[in-house]
């Protein structure tokens, strides 16, 4: 992964603001248009050659729900019948922004 | 076979006339074997059968009842005691009554009925007429029983239940049971719909026709503002969310008409210009006032159900130093023609945009009058579902000389000459001219449109009955303008009820039209609705949707009942359309079964199935 060669991982881990670290299927966090970007291999981003996306504004809770959502993409990513993933009311509108903030506004 | 016997009898007069015979017998016949044979033969096994150990009792199933007769009798002679013989034969006496009375049962209706909704096979048979002999001699209401299961004397009645060996049970345990029966029946229904997920077949076919179907997860903003919505009497503010968020919030709060006065201050921020409320109807004229009240730099107002619009908030609105750029009115009936005109009066130098929707009275010739003098910026006029405003009302809008969007739908007659004079003036600079039911507008416009108009990109004409084919194809043939993005001729057909199949002189949207539009817009089109212009051949569509033909802009398509659509039609328009969602095929009786691509839809097909999607059928086969 130190190496220049294009990114072999299949993981990349997520880090919220305290601290808590979500590693993640590559594939599955490409539904967020935002952290796609990150991970770029051509963005020149350090996120690309580390694999390792660090959210100083979101924090933990939020950021597990986004773990989870991207799971839940990516195992409904080809089905026609897809249960609602449950979302905690308490946190809707934090999630909201977190997911505005991602870009997770369109289906891929 | 009943040929042959037929000539038989025929050769054979002396031959007895005998009733029609099956075609075993017949089969049986010719091997030599008769039914007289058959029975001596058996009659013989038997007696061997007898002879070789007479102790043995045979299984009953396959004992003959003539047979079990006589060993009874046998049995009689054995045991000699007379007493016992008595017993015996009272025994006898009583089962052969029962076995009567069951003979009876079964050619009862009420046996037939049972077996019937049993479907029970032929070894059933028995054990149900038993069950019903015993139903039939089971205590009635008043007498005395003793519970199945307790064991308990008990008072039969009317409500007594039977337990599940077919005797009466005793109140306690009777609701001892139908308890046990009710909890069952609870799990088996949580049951069924849990392992589905999602949701049903009804609920999918609903967003397919909503044009709200997609493959795989929801988005995450999205079930969020699903959340915030059903939980929205939580909220005491939105916070600092971005426009086209707080937008789908209002949208689907107003979808389920959740928006009132408290819901809408979530909405009123101060620093923001624009505020769209999709379903007013709940709010009062105060409300309206609230809205101006703390939004001081509001300049796009959006209301649509704003029955309480009134003169007071009108006026309220006119004597403010506001300066709105943009109006969108839904529903304001109680609006008076004064008032519209004092406010366009004060108000109309800073307006752009003026969209009047669904008023009876009091938008009208007079208004459309003091909207061409008194704004001279307007850039976009919409005035639909309007009763008031005729011919007089249109000839006023060609002076708005920046207009660059007009939608009109008049409820009123209107003629071919306003519109003329509307694209004569101002034509040379309208992106989008949008006219709904103009029965009586004929092909003349369409040459004016062809001659003056060369920014269109949206076009809508619907309804007439006078426009023909040729007109069609003389405003696209070399038409100035590029090509369109959106049309709309639905309904530009001929209309006879006495002669509905004829049509003479091509009126509506027929072959050359057709051809000349699509070899005009086929590129830039994204919205394409020919609904209803029946008139359009079958080897018109063939030669559009060709094999070298593509139209990659194409995002929906609406053909219902253009009657010479086929499954290969609608198979080309697929290949030569590599971008299209959804096609509508609703009338189109000669679709049967397509295969319909994955991901895109296919609405309206006349069969039980109704519409469907790729993809979907692969997962319920």
């Amino acid at each position: 992964m130190m190496s220049d060669a294009p990114e072999v991982s299949k993981y990349v881990t997520l880090v919220s603001s305290d601290g808590f670290e979500f590693v993640l299927l590559r594939e599955a966090v490409m539904i967020s248009s935002a952290i796609k970007g990150m991970l770029d291999p051509k963005s020149q981003f350090a996120e690309s050659r580390t694999g390792r996306c660090v959210f100083e504004e979101i924090n933990g809770i939020v950021l597990e729900k986004i773990a989870e959502y991207c799971q839940y993409w990516y195992k409904y990513k080809d089905s026609p019948n897809v249960p609602d993933m449950d979302i905690p009311v308490e946190l809707c509108l934090e999630l909201l922004q977190a997911a505005d903030f991602l870009g997770l506004d369109r289906q891929a | 076979m009943y040929v042959t016997l037929y000539s038989t009898y025929v050769y054979q007069p002396a031959r007895s006339i005998r009733g029609p015979q099956s075609a075993l017998t017949d089969f049986l016949a010719s091997q030599n074997i008769s039914a007289a044979r058959i029975r001596a033969d058996a009659q013989a096994r038997r007696e061997a059968a007898a002879a070789a150990n007479p102790e043995s009792n045979t299984p009953a199933a396959e004992q003959p009842e003539q047979a079990g007769e006589e060993e009874d009798g046998s049995d009689d002679v054995v045991s000699g005691t007379s007493a016992a013989a008595a017993a015996r034969r009272a025994r006898d006496q009583k089962r052969r009554k029962q076995e009567e009375a069951i003979e009876k049962i079964k050619k009862s209706k009420a046996y037939k009925k049972r077996k019937r909704f049993l479907n029970s096979d032929e070894e059933d048979d028995d054990s149900l007429a038993l069950a019903l002999f015993n139903e039939k001699m089971t205590p009635l209401p008043g007498q005395m029983a003793n519970c199945e299961m307790c064991g308990k004397r008990f008072t039969v009645t009317p409500y007594s239940r039977s337990g599940p060996e077919g005797g009466l049970l005793c109140n306690p345990c009777g609701q001892k049971l139908a308890k046990d029966e009710d909890a069952n029946k609870k799990q088996k229904k949580k049951r069924v719909p849990a392992p589905k997920g999602g949701m049903g077949r009804r609920k999918i076919q609903s967003r397919i026709l909503d044009g709200t179907y997609d493959i795989g997860a929801k988005p995450l903003v999205t079930l969020c503002i699903e959340t915030l919505a059903k939980n929205i009497h939580l909220a005491d503010d939105i916070g600092d969310l971005p426009l086209p968020v707080i937008d789908r919030i209002a949208r689907l709060l107003s979808k389920t008409r959740l928006l009132n006065s408290r819901t809408l201050d979530l909405f009123l921020q101060p620093h923001h210009d624009d505020l769209k409320v999709y379903d007013a109807a709940k709010l009062n004229s105060d409300d309206f006032i609230k809205i101006f009240q703390l939004i001081p730099r509001l300049k796009k107002l959006k209301l649509r159900n704003a029955i309480q619009f009134t003169d007071r908030v009108m006026q309220y609105l006119t004597s403010r130093n506001m300066s709105l750029e943009s109006i969108y009115l839904h529903g304001a009936n109680l609006l008076t023609e004064d008032v519209w005109a004092e406010f366009l009066t004060q108000k109309g130098v800073h307006l752009k945009e003026l969209q009047v929707y669904y008023t009876d009275k009091h938008v009208s010739d007079k208004t459309i009058d003091t909207v061409s003098n008194m704004c001279p910026n307007l850039t976009r006029l919409k005035i639909c579902h309007n009763q008031e405003v005729s011919d007089e009302g249109i000839m006023f809008i060609a002076k708005l000389n920046k207009l660059e969007h007009v939608g009109l739908q008049l409820m009123k007659k209107t003629t071919t000459d306003p519109y003329i004079h509307v694209v004569q003036n101002i034509g040379r600079q309208l992106q989008t001219f949008s006219i709904r039911k103009v029965s009586d507008v004929d092909d003349r416009l369409l040459d004016a449109i062809h001659e003056n108009c060369v920014s269109l990109s949206k076009l809508r004409i619907t309804d007439s009955e006078f426009m023909t084919d040729a007109g069609f194809a003389r405003l696209f043939r070399g038409w100035k303008n590029k090509p369109l993005s959106f049309l709309d001729l639905q309904k530009c057909r001929h209309v006879d009820a006495a002669n509905p199949r004829s049509n003479e002189h091509m009126v509506g949207l027929c072959s050359q039209g057709f051809e000349a539009l699509m070899e005009h817009s086929g590129t830039g089109l994204r919205y394409l609705n020919i609904h209803a212009c029946r008139n359009i051949p079958r080897h018109t569509f063939e030669k559009v949707f060709a094999n070298d033909k593509t139209y990659p802009q194409l995002r929906y398509l609406e053909i219902s009942f253009c009657e010479n659509i086929t499954d290969f039609i609608v198979g080309c328009i697929f290949r030569s359309c590599p971008n299209v969602k959804e096609v509508n095929v609703f009338g189109c009786m000669k679709v049967k079964d397509v295969r319909v691509p994955r991901g895109k839809l296919l609405v309206g097909v006349p069969n039980a199935v109704g519409m469907r999607i790729e993809g979907v059928d692969d997962a319920s086969d």
